[in-house]
């Protein structure tokens, strides 16, 4: 039997009745029962966990992920994308977390060359709550939620940033999707229940809310039989 | 609220640290007397001045070595351990 | 009557838009723009509250925050200061602290009482006899005080928001502004705060008749908004100064904590009232009140004025009354020599009558009006001369004698200060590290030298923030006159000559305090409470420091300030009670837990289920049947709170032996073993299981609460030893479940391809296989002391992997057990947990764990101080006890080992075995009663537990649950 993978937030966007698909083994919203397709540009929250990752760290590292054919960002807490819309974010000095996107890339491969033991290089389990945060509206919440300004760096500078958002350890870095401002968003998966909620609360009050991937990200999935969101 | 420069990820917010205590070096066990063990275990210098402290930047997880005075709360310099003449 | 004014050009008011209000039970209209006591001032209305203590009628003193004669309550938002909050349509406001209305509040009676009221007085009666304490607090409480507290008020949270400045300018006046164009020309990002409604400062109100200052304000206006570099924001008060320039703005909506490269205090003067008798009669008021008044509200703040003045800022303010249209009978000058400048001339060539080398003796009231002043000259030494008063009828009294720097924010960034005898002011010496001052809080006057003094400030700013600044520093140039009078007193032997409005502190009550030997600045605050109402000593402060320096012969610069802490203004409690954020994590099981009726229980950040409860059933009952679901069937618990860390590299064998008191190099790959972390003093602070999946790759539990930060300090152990190793934190990353009970084999065995014979897969073993088609890890551990397995699975994998096993043991009528049964389980078992069962003083040897202390190797944590500690031998033992079947007293965790009135114990943790019959318990003794059958007196209130001492564990001492047939 395959298993099935369930996303930290799975129960939060269970509560908007969405319309379900599939990605890499994981249900994934597509669309909100009652989401307003406008939010994406005021502001929108979308879960990406089911984008595939890994992670790794070590002094080994950097080799390691050229051996590999892998991009590596040159300074510390920089992030650099991959050809298939995944990327690569350097977490600090030496340890890096790889992303597919949705149409691929080299996690499954890099996952498994890690099963072999390399001098120096550490894998990093990646259970994480991913979150896409797009739209002008955006830096009104990082401002009510989180002490650096993250916000404020120049996109083209591709900084990674670890900081602590209402009060949970988080990996931020901008990237921008057609054009829009969006914010991608990583932590731990047991936080993800309580910062989902915090932030979704807080972006309601700057005219904002949760949106499924569909608006943001196109058609990733074909919806799951049955599971089609009903009309308000 | 006081501002803390990590070596990785820069100026932050204190409160994304955590203090590691004074950076102190271990008598050898093996040779030390128990007195000369108790009292590294045990007592810890309140003497005011400028100390060098372990800090913890916790959502990156980086310790490093900050050089601080104690007295006007001052952080003169901080580096990674083993470092030190790369700042 | 009305006496608003024909348009003021400048003016704050719309007058297309009226506004209705009440106050008082009077209906009023006023206009946007204006604050209730504007607007109740041009309707003339005079009084508009009752002071603290003698509930003294007050009307308007500084018409600004300085003091809080209007204070009022709006609804159920207390304590309104209608001297600064905008007049909304439709507000009702009621005066605080009356009986009966301001009008005629009962308790003005109090006036009469004052000589029974002195300084200090409640620290002097009231507390003796004890008992009547209580009494008296409640007399006071409704005699005095603020607002009335409505309990239904709705709870509000104010969002906070985080923002950032290359320079900060705190006020918006001439010099404030003049920095924050310096340093916006620079490039820097500039946020410009200032209290006041409309940004101007001084500029807006101080013109001396003329429009110039107006225009100048104009012009920079216009600037400053073309920048978009700039930010300004009126109607935003700076409450204080934190470390590095975090300063929080407080507006109408919100507090926004801003953390600025650099800051510019540009926050002005306060202007100090004159002491006289009936100085706080309504009609007397700063001058610069009246030209608020004037020029924002553009109400004429009196028909006849007298003018109280000692410096030439009053002669400009009676410039300003005469283009407002009101008669000035008198400028009464505290100075012999009056004022020699071009404000003195003008206010002279006008035909103003000037009484130089007077004061005001004494103001007199009609009614609960101002009706007159009495004036006489002053002899050399600054006294009354009685025998020559004069009285001159008024309806308005302009106090212009000084000011005190609004220097809080520069005080808290760690200034030193200096008395300036030419300006008669405090200014800053020395100011901290970017944090610069300008204009009249520099105590720079002049207004031309407040334009290039605030140019000079906002430039060093820029440069300190790190900016370029390439155009020449302007040269400031010196002050020369005093715009405060040294000595602002005339003394009467009546008094009722206040010092501090908030408090009703008359002159008499500061020579009382120090006669009584509270002769210093901190202890005269204390003890007289001047400066701590609600003003903060605003208009005090500086009139307390020259009496106390008057009394004991010094100067104001050897007497000192008070410290001065934020908030520098009252904040209200809703912008403070903002969105309290309690991050909590969730295992991935979660909603299971939910489903199945979890009663929840906090573990350090966790929310855990401590039982499921079940429709009907006590608490004690489900946690039984979960207990008995394990012993007699097959129970499942999610344990994914535990830390989770992985070690891999050469030298992780190595290293686990320096972090734990026991031996790892020997532990084959595919087997687990307990493991015991001490600190360096020997305590006991950790315990896990550290599996070996490799030669090279450690997996590893800590306790829940410990997660955080063992691996914080295994990192910084290492970034001390420099080991060949790597550690992740993957707590979050699996998720944990204990499937224990003699059927779990049998539940498993559907569901994995493992073989799960004892023989294949012993206690104590570890594989990685799949569950369910998921990537799991499986341990065979005994913590619960059945036959059990540990399930740590991705946590993606989590809630697929819990189905799986629940639908896999429906047969056996599987149950999820929460973490009290689980308590239960393991104390039948003797296993302890560290810090319920151990405390900050427990040694392995202590906590019965000394098989697990392996002293014979290099080195480990600890491991010197365990050897010292060997030496003397352990000073409590833990130790197992049971009570008699049936016992009627039963203690609980923390009770007390008493024998011969001696504590020689306390009970760690208790609990109904239920597989046993009775209670049985661990408790930490002394160690000459932990020999087996020794009896315990435990106490239980007012009685004795009989415990006996019985060997570990109590349940199944030869394991032979763990070697069940296959």
């Amino acid at each position: 039997m395959a298993a099935l993978r369930t996303s930290p937030i799975f129960t939060a966007l269970e509560a908007h009745s969405p319309e379900w698909g599939e990605h890499a083994g994981m249900r994934v919203a597509l669309r909100l029962r009652a989401e307003n397709a406008a939010n994406v540009d005021t502001l929108a929250l979308t879960d990406v966990s089911s984008l595939v990752r890994t992670g790794l760290k070590g002094p080994g590292a950097v080799r390691w992920l050229e051996a590999q054919e892998i991009p590596v960002p040159q300074g510390f807490n920089r992030w650099v994308p991959l050809p298939e819309g995944g990327l690569v974010a350097r977490l600090a000095r030496t340890e890096f977390l790889i992303e597919d996107g949705w149409a691929g890339g080299p996690v499954a491969r890099l996952a498994a060359a890690l099963r072999t033991t390399a001098p120096g290089v550490y894998p990093v389990p990646r259970q994480d709550c991913a979150i896409d945060i797009c739209g002008a509206n955006a830096p009104d919440l990082f401002a009510e939620t989180c002490a650096v300004p993250f916000a404020l760096d120049p996109p083209e500078a591709r900084i990674v940033t670890l900081t602590t958002m209402v009060g949970v350890g988080v990996t931020v870095l901008r990237r921008d999707v057609q054009g829009r401002p969006c914010w991608r968003l990583w932590c731990d998966g047991t936080s993800g229940p309580y910062l989902w909620e915090t932030l979704t609360s807080i972006a309601a009050e700057h005219g904002g809310g949760p949106m499924g991937v569909r608006v943001l990200h196109g058609d990733i999935s074909q919806p799951v039989a049955g599971t089609q969101g009903g009309r308000p | 609220m006081k501002l803390l420069c990590c070596p990785v990820n820069g100026l932050r917010p204190v409160s994304e640290f955590a203090y590691g205590g004074e950076v102190r070096a271990m008598p050898d066990p093996a040779t030390c007397t128990d007195d000369q063990w108790a009292d590294h275990v045990f007592n810890r210098s309140g003497i005011p001045g400028v100390k060098i402290e372990w800090w913890y930047h916790l959502p990156s997880g980086v310790w490093f070595h900050a050089e601080r005075d104690v007295t006007a709360d001052r952080v003169l310099r901080t580096w990674m351990p083993g470092e030190e003449s790369a700042r | 009557m009305t006496t608003r004014l024909p348009p003021v050009d400048g003016e704050w008011i719309d007058r297309t838009k009226s506004l209705g209000f009440r106050f008082e039970g009077r209906d009023f209209t006023g206009f946007a723009g204006d604050t209730p006591a504007s607007a109740l001032w041009a309707a003339g209305v005079r009084t508009l509250g009752r002071s603290f203590k003698y509930h003294r009628p007050r009307g308007l003193l500084s018409a600004a925050n300085h003091d809080i004669n209007a204070m009022v309550q709006w609804g159920q938002r207390l304590n309104t200061r209608a001297d600064v909050e905008a007049l909304v349509d439709g507000m009702v406001l009621d005066a605080i602290n009356t009986e009966g209305g301001v009008a005629s509040d009962r308790l003005r009676i109090l006036n009469s009482l004052g000589r029974f009221l002195p300084v200090g007085f409640y620290y002097k009666a009231f507390h003796r006899p004890k008992a009547l304490a209580a009494f008296w607090e409640r007399v006071f409480r409704r005699l005095t005080g603020l607002g009335r507290l409505d309990f239904s008020t709705p709870h509000i949270r104010t969002p906070k928001r985080y923002d950032y400045a290359d320079v900060l300018v705190v006020g918006a006046g001439p010099s404030g502004l003049s920095a924050a164009l310096a340093a916006a020309r620079t490039g820097a990002q500039v946020v410009v705060v200032d209290e006041n409604a409309r940004i101007g400062g001084s500029l807006v109100y101080q013109r001396g008749g003329a429009a110039a200052t107006l225009d100048q304000l104009r012009a920079l206006e216009a600037e400053l908004r073309a920048m978009p570099n700039v930010s300004l924001r009126p109607a935003t008060l700076a409450a204080g100064w934190y470390t590095d320039h975090w300063v929080p703005l407080i507006d109408a909506t919100r507090m926004t904590k801003l953390r600025a490269r650099a800051v510019v205090v540009a926050g002005g003067v306060f202007e100090q009232p004159a002491v006289f008798r009936g100085n706080d009669l309504p009609g007397v008021m700063l001058a610069s009140a009246a030209q608020r008044l004037v020029y924002r509200h553009a109400v004429k703040p009196m028909n006849t004025a007298v003018a109280l003045v000692g410096n030439a800022d009053g002669y400009r303010a009676v410039l300003d009354l005469l283009a407002a249209g009101v008669t000035v009978a008198a400028v009464v000058d505290l100075r012999p020599a009056g004022e020699p400048g071009p404000f003195g001339a003008a206010v002279r060539d006008r035909g103003v009558r000037v009484l130089a080398g007077h004061g005001v003796y004494e103001a007199v009231a009609e009614g609960d009006r101002l009706a007159a002043a009495l004036v006489c000259p002053l002899d050399a030494a600054g006294n009354a001369v009685t025998g020559k008063v004069t009285r001159i009828p008024c309806d308005g009294l302009v106090m212009s004698v000084g000011w005190a720097p609004a220097a809080a924010m520069l005080y808290q960034a760690g200034t030193r200060m200096r008395f300036d005898a030419v300006t008669q002011q405090f200014v800053p010496e020395k100011l901290g590290d970017g944090i610069f001052a300008a204009g009249r809080v520099n105590g720079v006057h002049d207004i031309e030298a407040r334009f290039l003094d605030g140019t000079r400030a906002g430039l060093e700013a820029a440069r300190h923030a790190g900016r370029t600044v390439d155009v020449p520093m302007p040269a400031v140039p010196a002050e020369t006159a005093a715009p405060s009078h040294p000595w602002p007193f005339v003394a009467h032997p009546s008094g009722k000559d206040f010092v501090d409005f908030d408090e009703d502190l008359q002159a008499k009550d500061f020579a009382n305090a120090v006669q009584e030997g509270f002769d210093n600045i901190e202890l005269l605050k204390r003890y007289s409470t001047v400066g701590m109402g609600p003003s903060q000593g605003k208009h005090s402060n500086m009139n307390a420091i020259r009496i106390l320096a008057k009394l004991r012969g010094m100067q104001p610069g050897e007497v000192g300030t008070t410290t001065a802490r934020p908030f520098f203004h009252p904040v209200p409690l809703s912008h403070l009670a903002g969105r309290g954020f309690h991050p909590h994590r969730e295992t991935p099981f979660h909603p299971r837990h939910v489903a199945l009726g979890a009663k929840w229980m906090q573990a350090g950040i966790w929310l855990r289920p401590e039982y499921y409860e079940v429709a009907g059933e006590s608490r004690e009952a489900c946690i039984r049947a979960e207990v008995r679901a394990v012993r007699s069937g097959v129970g499942l618990i999610d344990v994914g709170t535990l830390g989770k860390l992985e070690l891999r590299g050469p030298d992780a064998a190595k290293f686990l032996e320096r972090v734990y008191v026991g031996k790892f190099a020997g532990l084959k790959p595919g087997m687990t073993r307990y493991g015991v972390m001490v600190d360096e003093s020997g305590v006991v602070i950790d315990d896990g299981v550290i599996a070996r999946l490799s030669d090279e790759h450690f997996y590893f539990t800590t306790t829940t609460t410990g997660s955080a930060t063992v691996y914080r300090e295994l990192q910084r152990l290492n970034a001390e030893w420099n080991m060949e190793i790597g550690i992740v934190n993957a707590t979050g990353a699996f998720a944990a479940l204990n499937l224990a009970g003699p059927h779990s084999r049998a539940v498993l065995g559907r569901l994995t391809s493992v073989d799960l014979t004892h023989a294949a897969f012993p206690y104590l073993g570890l594989r990685e296989t799949e569950v369910a088609g998921a990537p799991v890890r499986l341990m065979r551990v005994g913590f619960v002391g059945e036959t059990g397995y540990e399930i740590h699975v991705p946590a993606e994998y989590a809630l697929h992997v819990w189905d799986a096993l629940m639908e896999a043991g429906r047969a056996e009528g599987i149950r999820p057990f929460g973490v009290e049964a689980q308590r239960m389980l393991r104390l039948e078992k003797g296993h302890i947990i560290v810090g319920q069962d151990t405390d900050g003083l427990t040694t392995p040897d202590e906590a019965a764990l000394e098989w697990a202390v392996k002293m014979d190797k290099p080195f480990f944590v600890g491991q010197r101080s365990l050897a010292i500690l060997k030496k003397r031998g352990p000073r409590q033992k833990l130790v197992g006890f049971a009570l008699e079947p049936g016992a009627s007293v039963v203690p609980k965790e923390c009770h007390l080992v008493i024998i011969d009135g001696a504590i020689k114990g306390r009970v760690t943790s208790i609990g109904f075995s239920e597989a046993l019959g009775h209670h049985v318990g661990l408790a930490l003794v002394a160690p000459d009663i932990t020999a087996e059958g020794t009896a315990l007196p435990i106490r239980v209130d007012n009685a004795y537990a009989a415990a006996r001492v019985v060997p570990l564990p109590f349940y199944d001492p030869a394991g032979d649950r763990q070697k069940l047939p296959d």
